[in-house]
């Protein structure tokens, strides 16, 4: 399995995934399936999550207070056990975002003048 | 953690709820339903690691899995229990005979003195043109406590051997003279009563005496009604005014016995008088003022030497050295102690090189085992570790048993009542024993079981599972390493047993030295006679001519002699002048011990006259005095000519500058003859010159301490009971003490030697046993 297939995808930056859980949940509460899903989707497809690693993720979270779990009903009425962002979990994706776009920029910053130097 | 248990407990069904939906949608995107399983599963990943990270979250995961690692491991110990009693029984010997040295160096070394001020406490010492001569004289320690800005307390005192009886029978022991200050430095409160006061320390008012607690127990039960009561010391009343604790250890006054009397600090009439500013000798206890280092103090000390040897002639060439107490408590026993615990150490080796080769034996056969359980996915890291917690088990194990060891040890040393050696008798098995054993315990495991962890944790599980557990490729490398081990203890264990020969030669060598005079079927005596019964030196030359004649004429006797010098060591050094060949300066005046005996000296002892003539009794107090001096006195002041005939003089010559000798009590005598060297400073050294006089002739030597000596056709043991009647027919006061055989005194000579070289022999055996038992194994 170790191939081009899973080169081409782009492997998650440890932490990453808690931040795209919680920019998700922003948009309301959802159970597991339905988290790696919009992830999946809004990324274009770029991002894919194995989706098993989602659970230890949620668990993480769950421990920290930043998400909380409800049980309820799905779509076409089936059990299931939603997330949803606390206010505690709100702040820390304020925190965490802000911190992302410093890094983001940052690399970028780095990354930029290096494409020109390897160009002339 | 409630959350915790709700959560894992529900993984499993939000797994399959998952798992159920993406096949539902891989379905609507038109797989076939069991396509679009198998790719929900594999889109998933994998499930039991998806488990096991979401059990971390909410685990303490290094707690579980240690604790699974120690069940896991003692599993392991119980299936094969032959290694395991093997491995654990050397771990123990090795980490036993640890700490069982580690208790004893603990004990005596690293302990903290028991005085509130330990750190500050010690001893000072005068030392004269690069001698060391013991502790300064009375004179001179008050100038040094008057004058100094270091120290809170300058203490002169002595312990001396007296007759006493305290509510019981008369018996020899050794005496402290002190003054309050003593005690005060040491930080010893009375229980009851009280400290002496200064004026009881004046000649004359000094007969008060203060006692411990212990010994109150013993003799007066513990009543309050001790105070008042009375102890006669060298047949002199003393009022008991005080009880103090038992606070001041055996080892404090090297004399390998504990001090329960102290009287005030008043050694002679006239000791603070300044014809004895040269009465040195005498013991210092000092306590440093709050954040004093020794060096500094000792400064302090050595400018107000420096003026005394200034002002006083006798403090010519004087200065001044200060040691720490707690320095003196290891005594000569610090190298045999360095000796044997590096001896422990290799035996600690030995040890963890044998467990080493049982692991890797072990492992080896386990091959297949750690191959399979690394082709199911456990790490290398994990492997080690698993293997490293078995290790740990086993030095546990060991250094438990091992504790165990080292308290019979305790014992055992106990036991044996090592006289000469009192600082012994405090190793015992305390917190800091048992920390030390848990760390080597711990060092050990390391030690022991990484390299075999590493070499079995490397295994491949294609290469091994495709040999079918016959590790050919491995094999060559395993048995090098197992040789090298063996190898190794081999050498160290050869090492052990060198440095145990070495010892027993040096001790032999000891042992059979040349003593100069025939120790066999000797018994000694020690006599005190009290200064108010025996003032005149006549009565003193009376009863020992008496007491000597009585023992001579006991069946089973041959001969018998009265002394104040017993070989192989004695130590009374006096300076001496031969006649016409005046010392330059006060530096170079010849020194030579100095002691008396009767004219049997020679006969009892088996002491060869080498030329001249022995004494005789026609030498009297009423004929010209004469001195009979040892070989190397000969050889050295009188080379190339015979002294016999030439006249000596004893004390301080009269004419040199700057040497005071207001009382003159010097003395000339002829030498009638050159006598056969005897050991007099111990079995190892070279004798020093000797001078031997008679105390009939010279009554200003003529004290009331001496030893009969009596050389007995029969076991000398035997004649014990009779001389004692003879004794306390003559007088019944004095007690029959320190009654030894001269095989004894001796004994106690080489009794150092025979501690280190018994226990290196001991560990020597116990390496060459583990040795013996890893090389089997391997070979």
């Amino acid at each position: 399995m170790s191939t081009k297939e899973q080169r081409e995808r782009i492997e998650l930056l440890q932490g990453t995934l808690d931040l795209l859980i919680l920019r998700t949940l922003l948009l309301g509460p959802a159970h597991g399936h339905a988290i790696a899903k919009a992830i999946e989707f809004n990324s274009d497809d770029v991002l894919q999550v194995e989706q098993g690693s989602l659970y230890p993720a949620l668990h993480r979270l769950i421990k920290r207070r930043w998400i909380a779990v409800e049980e309820g009903a799905s779509e076409n009425n089936r059990r299931a056990k939603f997330c949803q962002l606390t206010s505690k979990g709100r702040r820390q994706l304020a925190v965490e975002t802000n911190k992302w776009d410093k890094m983001a920029g940052a690399i970028a910053q780095i990354l930029r003048p290096a494409v020109r130097e390897g160009e002339s | 953690m409630r959350s915790r248990k709700h959560m894992l407990e529900s993984l499993d069904q939000d797994i399959r709820d998952h798992i159920e939906r993406e096949t539902q949608d891989n379905i609507e995107r038109g797989m076939t339903p069991e396509e679009a399983h198998f790719a929900a599963l594999r889109k998933f990943g994998n499930v039991t690691r998806v488990k096991e990270e979401a059990r971390e979250v909410w685990s303490f995961i290094w707690l579980e899995r240690m604790l699974q690692d120690i069940h896991y491991g003692l599993r392991m110990l119980r299936k094969s229990p032959g290694f395991t009693a093997a491995a654990v029984l050397t771990l123990a010997l090795g980490i036993g005979a640890n700490a069982a040295m580690f208790s004893v160096v603990n004990a005596v070394l690293l302990r903290p003195l028991p005085f509130s001020h330990a750190d500050r406490l010690v001893r000072i010492y005068s030392i004269k043109y690069g001698v060391n001569l013991g502790g300064p004289s009375p004179l001179d320690a008050r100038e040094f406590a008057r004058r100094n800005g270091t120290f809170d307390f300058i203490v002169s005192y002595d312990a001396w051997r007296k007759n006493l009886s305290i509510a019981g029978e008369p018996e020899q022991v050794y005496i402290g003279l002190v003054p309050a200050e003593y005690f005060q430095a040491l930080d010893i409160q009375p229980l009851r009563g009280r400290l002496f006061t200064a004026d009881e320390n004046e000649w004359g008012n000094h007969h008060v005496a203060v006692i411990t607690a212990s010994l109150w127990r013993a003799r007066f039960g513990s009543e309050e009604s001790v105070l008042g009561r009375s102890a006669r010391i060298n047949d002199e009343p003393y009022t008991i005014v005080g009880v103090v604790p038992d606070a001041v250890p055996e080892w404090m006054e090297k004399l390998h016995t504990k001090i329960n009397v102290w009287t005030p600090f008043a050694p002679f009439p006239d000791v603070w008088a300044e014809t004895n500013r040269e009465a040195r000798g005498f013991t210092t206890i000092a306590r440093l003022k709050p954040g004093i280092t020794i060096e500094k103090a000792k400064g302090d000390l050595q400018v107000i030497a420096a003026d005394l040897a200034k002002r006083y002639a006798v403090d010519q060439g004087m200065d001044v050295t200060v040691e720490p107490l707690v320095n003196t408590r290891v005594g000569n026993l610090r190298p045999a102690l360095l000796l044997l615990m590096g001896a422990v150490g290799l035996i600690l080796l030995i040890a963890c090189s044998n467990v080493a080769n049982l692991l890797l034996a072990r492992n080896s056969l386990r091959q297949r085992e750690f191959a399979i359980r690394g082709a199911l996915g456990a790490g290398q890291a994990r492997l080690v570790r698993q293997l490293l917690t078995e290790s740990v088990l086993l030095s546990f194990l060991g250094g438990g048993a091992g504790a165990a060891l080292a308290w019979f040890g305790n014992r055992w040393l106990a036991g044996m009542r090592l006289e000469k050696f009192p600082q012994l008798a405090g190793a015992t098995i305390d917190p800091s024993v048992l920390f030390f054993t848990l760390s080597a315990a711990v060092l050990t495991s390391v030690v022991f079981g990484v390299l075999p962890a590493m070499v079995s944790a490397r295994a491949r599980p294609s290469v091994v599972l495709k040999e079918g557990g016959r590790t050919s490729t491995g094999a060559r490398g395993w048995h090098t390493l197992r040789r090298t081990l063996a190898a190794a203890e081999v050498g160290l264990s050869l090492m052990l047993l060198i440095g145990a020969s070495l010892l027993i030669e040096s001790l032999y060598r000891l042992q059979n030295s040349n003593l100069g005079f025939r120790a066999d079927h000797l018994l000694t005596e020690h006599l005190i006679l009290p200064d108010v019964r025996y003032s005149d030196p006549r009565k003193i030359t009376q009863f020992c001519e008496q007491f000597a004649d009585h023992a001579r004429a006991i069946p089973g006797v041959r001969d018998a002699t009265i002394t104040d010098v017993i070989p192989p060591s004695y130590n009374w050094k006096q300076p001496f002048t031969v006649i016409g060949r005046a010392a330059p300066s006060p530096g170079d005046v010849p020194q030579a011990n100095f002691g008396v005996a009767n004219p049997h000296y020679l006969r009892t002892l088996g002491i060869p006259l080498l030329s001249g003539r022995d004494f005789s009794a026609a030498d009297t107090v009423a004929t010209s005095r004469v001195t009979l001096i040892n070989e190397t006195l000969a050889r050295r002041y009188f080379p190339n000519e015979n002294p016999v005939g030439k006249q000596i003089e004893v004390g301080s010559p009269e004419d040199l500058p700057g040497e005071s000798n207001a009382a003159n009590s010097n003395f000339r005598m002829t030498i009638i003859g050159v006598i056969g060297d005897t050991k007099n400073r111990g079995l190892a050294l070279n004798p020093d010159p000797d001078i031997i006089a008679l105390y009939q002739q010279n009554p200003e030597q003529n004290f009331g301490y001496k030893s009969l000596i009596v050389r007995t056709a029969v076991e000398p043991w035997q004649i014990a009971g009779n001389l004692r009647r003879e004794l306390h027919a003559l007088d019944g006061e004095l007690p029959f003490a320190e009654v030894r055989t001269m095989d004894e005194i001796l004994a106690q000579q080489t009794a150092d030697g025979r501690f280190s070289a018994s226990l290196l022999t001991i560990f020597a055996g116990l390496g060459l046993i583990l040795t013996m038992v890893g090389v089997y194994g391997v070979i």
